[in-house]
């Protein structure tokens, strides 16, 4: 049952504090949605109200085209920022229990806790008790606990912090599976390279406004290719004469390797004559789309300045 | 199963099989009986060797020395002596005796006082003992000095008895006044203790689950108040449980009690179960067992502990809501302790009034204590037991607990769903106020 996950102009008040302002997008199955934004931009208080642990003032949130209720919680699968679990529960009764508050009968919790725990190379684990875990298996079982009800939509919320690059690879091949089985992903993060290796879709919060929407490719191809990197041997001094002279901004730079951001008015050939000029071998020369690193922070600091 | 009841069986589950509740369970039956045991058994093992003393009785009066050696009590041995009193005094004074009892010539008229000196005192025991020999013997001199024969003062000694009988629709209790009185303390301090214990587990619970993180895990699959009332309602399970299974381990080991005792201290020595010899000289009861299990029935009747399982259960469901919304509203269990303030002090403040409701049962004031909810859980049950409550103000005070717990969990629910998502930010009193209005 593929569902799409709408939100509709959706706002929430704290207090005096507007955390989430007219906020729309539609997370279709069968992709990856990025939903990205620095701390404090409203993700989790938005993600909150996707799970219905909290209600909108206004607009609204639906799952395959019913509003968010508890019969849309049990489509869902939620792991958040902050997770935890029993610490002196022991790990399989712990994830029957959760299916069981997602629906789950008793049996057939059991039986996908084990598949997913055998899944992780884990099944050892089932009689283990959560505090005799170590910190990365436990945040496999929060994973297990999140998808073992084979949910519609899958929320996770900064999935891979604190996560090693092997547990890491393994949990991006299973949200791939997810995604190829047509389930829809909401991934929150705010680790562009992570959101630019793995979203179809994203969607650029800050200040709880949305400030920029679409697939990866669309927000590419909407800042231009406006970006060189090079490889060179050589003296790198043309870098700084260049900056100097207003013609780049300089994202990152190594020994002999650089990316630039080209000022308006600078012609990609005008940073390979420099180079060339000063001397240096060039090994490289690439123009291409800001990286999304770049997207996110010209944006938030261009939706700052119009605010 | 319903969200509540799912969340309330593992409540209850998990708290069972911990090693907490296990040895809580075994061990407080165990430690009462072992309170009340202990000093009997140390006293009585130590009472072969108990001390004589040496009673040094000057009779001024020439007539009440010989029927005096007669009701002396057992640790006591007196020695007539007509050696001056100030002789005596430094006697007792330098350790060869252990005390003097002097009895003026005037005694016999009443306007003289009878005296006994000694260095220490002598135990309250000693004391009523004494008092109690003096005064029989004196009374019964005085009796032969107005001329009174031998049937006279035959029938002054004979026993005057008065029983305390309170009518109650299920029959009379004979002598239960004592015993009421007691149960009255016993079920009163039950009631606030459960309460106490069985509110703050929730209130740890709800903190655990904050620290923990997982509540943002279990609220994306119920909703809060589903969480907070399985909570409560597993929690007070496990207290049901609990109580019932110290009620009943009490009962068998004070079954078992009087054999043990008679073991460890020869079949000979009665056992005084309750309390150290002598300590409760006026219950008489003609049983070995300190109190009569026909009069402990008479007053602990069935009526009387379905009521105190209610008025528990009522008392716990308030404040256990409570305690869950002081729970929700902070991150650790230290910063819990200045909130609970307002919760724990309803529970405290009934408890001064116990000794008053159990002297005056039927006053205005205690009719009314026992009606008002926040009061009523300890207080109802304490006036049950030493009075003949009607019906319709037990389900009075039933039905407005009922009300105020609804209250209570209505206020509760909102401070919790807001408060088990907020970290790191402590909530001010204005704060909660715009919680419990703006609950959507």
């Amino acid at each position: 049952m593929p569902s799409a996950l709408r939100l509709d102009s959706v706002t929430k008040r704290y207090g005096q504090t507007l955390a989430v302002d007219r906020v729309s997008f539609t997370a279709e199955p069968g992709r990856l949605f990025g939903l990205l934004g620095p701390n404090g931009a409203g993700k989790t208080s938005t993600i909150r109200m996707i799970a219905h642990i909290t209600a909108p003032d206004s607009g609204t949130v639906t799952l395959g085209g019913e509003p968010v209720s508890p019969a849309t919680q049990r489509r869902m699968g939620y792991l958040p920022e902050e997770r935890g679990l029993y610490r002196k529960m022991k790990v399989g009764e712990q994830l029957v229990y959760l299916g069981q508050l997602k629906g789950m009968g008793a049996h057939e919790a059991e039986t996908a806790a084990r598949r997913w725990l055998d899944r992780f190379g884990a099944s050892g684990w089932y009689g283990k008790k959560v505090e005799e875990l170590s910190k990365g298996m436990q945040q496999k079982v929060q994973f297990v606990a999140t998808v073992m009800h084979d949910p519609a939509l899958v929320i996770l919320d900064e999935p891979f912090s604190g996560l090693d690059p092997l547990n890491a690879d393994v949990l991006q091949e299973t949200v791939a599976e997810l995604r190829e089985a047509g389930r829809t992903v909401l991934f929150a993060s705010h680790r562009m390279e992570q959101v630019e290796q793995l979203c179809d879709d994203l969607c650029l919060i800050a200040g709880g406004r949305v400030i920029l929407a679409g697939s990866l490719r669309e927000v590419r191809q909407r800042f231009g290719r406006d970006t060189a990197s090079l490889e060179f041997d050589g003296d790198a001094g043309f870098l700084d004469g260049l900056e100097r002279a207003g013609a780049v901004r300089i994202l990152s730079r190594s020994a002999h390797a650089a990316t630039l951001r080209l000022a308006e008015g600078t012609d990609a050939r005008d940073v390979l004559r420099a180079a060339l000029d000063s001397g240096a071998d060039v090994d490289r020369f690439e123009v291409h789309t800001p990286p999304l690193a770049e997207i996110f922070r010209e944006s938030v600091s261009g939706a700052a300045a119009r605010a | 199963m319903s969200p509540i009841a799912l969340v309330a069986r593992s409540e209850f589950l998990r708290r069972i099989r911990s090693k907490w509740f296990i040895a809580t369970t075994l061990l407080a039956p165990l430690l009462t009986i072992a309170i009340v045991v202990v000093p009997v058994v140390a006293i009585t093992a130590s009472g072969g060797d108990e001390v004589t003393r040496e009673v040094a009785v000057r009779d001024e009066t020439g007539r009440l020395a010989d029927a005096l050696a007669e009701e002396a009590p057992e640790s006591v041995l007196f020695l007539r002596t007509g050696a001056p009193a100030d002789s005596l005094r430094a006697q007792v004074l330098r350790g060869d005796l252990d005390a003097v009892l002097v009895l003026p010539a005037d005694l016999l008229t009443g306007e003289a006082r009878a005296r006994y000196l000694s260095r220490s005192g002598g135990g309250l025991t000693l004391q009523s003992e004494l008092r109690g020999a003096v005064r029989s013997v004196v009374r019964a001199e005085r009796a032969r000095l107005a001329g009174a024969g031998d049937e006279v003062l035959e029938v002054l000694d004979a026993p005057t008895a008065l029983d305390f009988v309170t009518v109650r629709d299920e029959g009379d209790a004979a002598g239960g006044a004592e015993i009421g009185f007691l149960i009255a303390n016993v079920l009163g301090l039950l009631v606030y203790i459960a309460v106490l214990l069985y509110g703050a587990m929730v209130m740890r619970g709800v903190i655990e689950e904050k620290t923990n993180r997982i509540v943002e895990v279990v609220v994306s699959s119920v909703r809060p108040f589903d969480l907070l009332m399985g909570k409560v309602l597993g929690i007070g399970a496990v207290g049901l449980l609990q109580l019932a299974a110290w009620g009943v381990l009490l009962f068998a080991l004070n079954l078992a009690a009087a054999p043990i005792l008679a073991a460890l201290l020869g079949p000979d020595v009665a056992p005084p179960v309750a309390g150290a010899p002598g300590a409760m000289p006026t219950a008489g009861a003609p049983s070995e067992l300190p109190f009569d299990p026909g009069a402990i029935a008479a007053v602990l009747t069935p009526g009387l502990l379905v009521s105190f399982v209610l008025f528990f259960l009522g008392g716990y469901l308030l404040f256990a809501s409570l305690f869950a919304a002081v729970g929700s509203m902070v991150d650790t269990e230290a910063d819990a302790q200045s909130l609970q303030v307002p919760v724990i002090l309803p529970i405290i403040v009934p408890l001064l009034f116990l000794p008053y409701v159990v002297d005056q049962p039927e006053s205005a004031l205690s009719v009314g204590l026992s009606l008002f909810p926040l009061s009523s859980p300890v207080l109802m049950v304490v006036r049950m037991s030493v009075a003949s409550v009607p019906l319709w103000q037990v389900l009075l005070a039933l039905a407005l607990l009922a009300v105020a717990f609804v209250g209570a969990v209505w206020v509760a629910a909102r401070i919790y769903r807001v408060g088990i998502l907020m970290t790191g930010k402590k909530a001010s009193f204005r704060d909660l106020a715009r919680w419990v209005r703006e609950a959507a």
